[in-house]
């Protein structure tokens, strides 16, 4: 038989196949592109829209004009934006910090605990989002069960204003936000091999090295994903700092909830400040992955 | 060079006693073997050298240190883990170059000193893989140059060799032993796998139930085992329940059990010397015994006894037959000089002879466990009634 021809029969069924095998995958991921396209990309593309047309009192006037981003960076916006993005950050590294040593316990517990634990961890889910709000607001005011206790065992001789206060906001914040930080966290750590901690001991470095050196550079894909699972949510956080901070420290998600709250109604405004969140998420986003990316090659670079 | 000396080590898990006043002193430079079932202690004697964990009674002493309390990575010990344990997040060379990083060493120093490591198994050109990007007996050389490069006193090797197929095996065992050859240092090395054990060490210490029952070179341990369980655990054996009925200067005789109230005469040399009466156990290797149809002319020093071929098991180096006699069945092992003794197949049922030399039988004293036939050995199978067998025999030492 002709070695060529053998050659292109297998070729052309093997491309027959790959177009079968590309129509399976197309079909398959079908429901979700279509919902993707319906819930995701088109309602970006009216924002953007909306972005580019001039206000009216309760809609928009279908005229061209670029004013909403002039108004942005005239920097009105300027500090609702750095509130935002320092709460963010706050909140996430908190929720870091805090979390990595539940996440690693959990973990490392037994197979019984475990289960009761992340258990444990889910259970404030159950209870409604704004009820847990309101008990916090009881809880840290001033005549709440916090500042009562203090002040009953003598060690505050004030009432500590904690209660609408950028602190309160990041209390609060932190304290719904840290189950999205701990699930993935657990998740990877608990996939670590825990032998790898004795090589480290065993190669000559002390436990703390052993951490910096194995753990942490193993659950980097979890650090990844909890932060991303709370700084993005934490960025556009409206709920929490309506509701535990204060009129004189506005952050961005309350900006853009009064700009179509409040009459006249902004909806170009509102829309440009939506769209400058997602640039924000954006931006750090690709800086986060070009990091990562950089660091792996150069380790590459050097072992050659 | 310094040896390692352990001194009466004791270690306990929720009351399970791992290992048992285990004493012992292994010699610079010596590739020792730890051998036995798993759940004998072994591996946890190797990571309370490693550091991994602490003795609840007994000492460790390298030189003339007591390194009993020191955190692993305090001691000038490494380990080579049985999957490995290279650092997924790091190429080969960081894997290697780990522990002088943490000492902190000049870039200059690490570079040359991981070249010389990787060279030495021969893993140079794939410094900047990954570990999943490598084959088992790969990573097995990163492991063991990751584990050298500290210049350690003492290599301690857990299993290294369990997770590869059998061809790998057998070529990293020569490497492994070319290895300890250009280093010289002391590896510790513990497996189940009695043949990798027999023949990679200078001595083998036989273990279970956390006691070393006998710690010898392989030689002496096959030929010579001290106790039931040595002659069981190490190749096969044929255990006969016997008691003394005569002692000469060279023999003594021997009544061996066969069956209830069934018994045959055989004399053996002896190496320790038994009282007439007593009850002992002979363990006689099946490649020792020969096999024929025509009984052996009658020599003084040979014993031959008939027996009825039960099962024929042919494996390529070798004819493995069963032979009954009385209620024993005998593993005689035939090697193919000729395929066939008297070149004809022997057949199923068919009666034959054995015999065997005098000095090829082994007496150990040590009563045999009620109901053990030749070959069925499946008292073993029960290990309580086994460690009150060795409870016995070490009161006797």
């Amino acid at each position: 038989m002709n070695p060529t021809r053998h050659y292109n029969a297998t070729s052309s069924l093997e491309r027959k196949l790959t177009g079968i095998r590309n129509l399976h995958s197309w079909l398959l991921s079908a429901p979700s592109l279509i919902w993707l396209v319906l819930f995701f990309t088109l309602p970006y593309l009216i924002i953007i829209i909306y972005s580019l047309l001039v206000p009216d009192i309760y809609e928009v006037k279908f005229v061209f004009s670029l004013n909403a981003y002039k108004e942005i960076l005239s920097g009105t916006y300027f500090k609702p934006i750095f509130l935002a993005l320092r709460l963010a950050l706050m909140t996430t590294l908190l929720c870091l910090l805090l979390g990595y040593p539940v996440a690693y316990f959990i973990a490392r517990s037994q197979e019984k605990i475990k289960n009761i634990l992340i258990v444990l961890i889910i259970i404030p889910f159950w209870t409604n989002f704004i009820i847990r709000i309101f008990s916090w607001r009881i809880f840290l005011s001033s005549h709440g069960v916090m500042n009562e206790v203090l002040l009953g065992l003598n060690l505050i001789s004030q009432p500590l204003e904690i209660i609408r206060t950028d602190w309160a906001v990041i209390i609060v914040m932190v304290y719904v936000y840290l189950p999205y930080m701990i699930l993935p966290l657990y998740s990877v750590i608990e996939k670590l091999d825990f032998t790898l901690l004795d090589a480290a001991n065993d190669l000559g470095a002390s436990d703390r090295t052993a951490f910096f050196r194995i753990t942490l550079p193993l659950s980097r894909e979890g650090i990844f994903a909890g932060s991303l699972l709370v700084f993005i949510p934490a960025l556009g956080a409206y709920i929490v700092p309506q509701l535990m901070g204060n009129q004189n420290s506005l952050y961005i998600g309350q900006i853009i909830t009064y700009k179509i709250k409040n009459i006249p109604r902004n909806w170009p405004i509102a829309s440009a400040l939506s769209l400058l969140i997602l640039v924000c998420i954006a931006v750090i986003l690709l800086a986060g992955f070009y990091i990562y990316q950089k660091r792996r090659i150069r380790k590459v670079d050097e072992a050659r | 060079m310094e040896e390692i000396r352990i001194e009466h080590l004791t270690k306990s898990f929720d009351g399970f006693i791992a290992v048992n006043d285990v004493s012992l002193v292994i010699q610079p430079g010596e590739l020792f073997s730890f051998l036995g079932p798993s759940g004998c202690g072994k591996t946890t004697l190797l990571r309370m050298i490693a550091g991994f964990e602490t003795p609840l009674t007994g000492r460790i002493l390298l030189g003339n240190h007591d390194i009993t309390q020191l955190p692993p990575y305090k001691r000038q010990v490494n380990t080579i883990f049985q999957n490995y344990s290279l650092f997924p997040h790091m190429t080969v060379f960081e894997n290697v170059a780990f522990a002088l990083r943490i000492r902190k060493l000049p870039q200059s120093e690490i570079d040359s000193r991981v070249r010389e490591m990787l060279q030495l198994v021969k893993m140079e050109d794939q410094a900047s893989k990954y570990p999943n990007t490598i084959s088992g007996g790969q990573k097995q050389r990163v492991a063991i140059a990751r584990a050298l490069i500290n210049k350690p006193k003492v290599l301690l090797l857990d299993e290294p060799l369990a997770a590869l197929d059998l061809k790998l095996r057998q070529h990293m065992l020569i490497e492994l032993m070319n290895i300890h050859d250009a280093v010289g240092i002391t590896f510790i090395y513990v497996t189940h796998d009695q043949s990798e054990a027999m023949s990679i060490s200078d001595r083998v210490a036989v273990m279970n139930h956390g006691n070393i029952i006998q710690s010898s070179p392989a030689d002496d341990i096959y030929e010579r085992p001290n106790s039931i369980f040595s002659a069981y655990f190490i190749g096969e054996t044929n255990l006969l329940s016997a008691e003394v009925t005569s002692i000469e200067e060279n023999y003594v005789g021997l009544k061996c059990y066969s069956g209830p109230g069934e018994s045959f005469e055989i004399d053996s040399t002896f190496h320790f010397r038994p009282e007439i009466g007593q009850k002992l156990t002979v363990s006689l290797r099946p490649e020792k015994i020969g096999l024929s149809r025509t009984k052996p002319r009658n020599q003084d020093d040979f014993n031959i006894i008939r027996g009825v071929i039960e099962d024929i098991l042919y494996v390529g180096t070798h004819t493995q037959y069963i032979v009954k006699v009385g209620n024993l069945k005998f593993r005689v092992f035939n090697q193919h000089k000729r395929v066939y003794f008297d070149d004809a197949a022997p057949d199923w049922e068919e009666p034959v002879w054995l015999f065997w030399h005098d000095t090829d039988s082994w007496l150990i004293d040590e009563e045999a466990p009620a109901g053990m036939d030749a070959g069925d050995l499946n008292v073993f199978e029960r290990p309580i009634q086994m460690s009150r067998g060795m409870k016995r025999s070490q009161k006797q030492e």
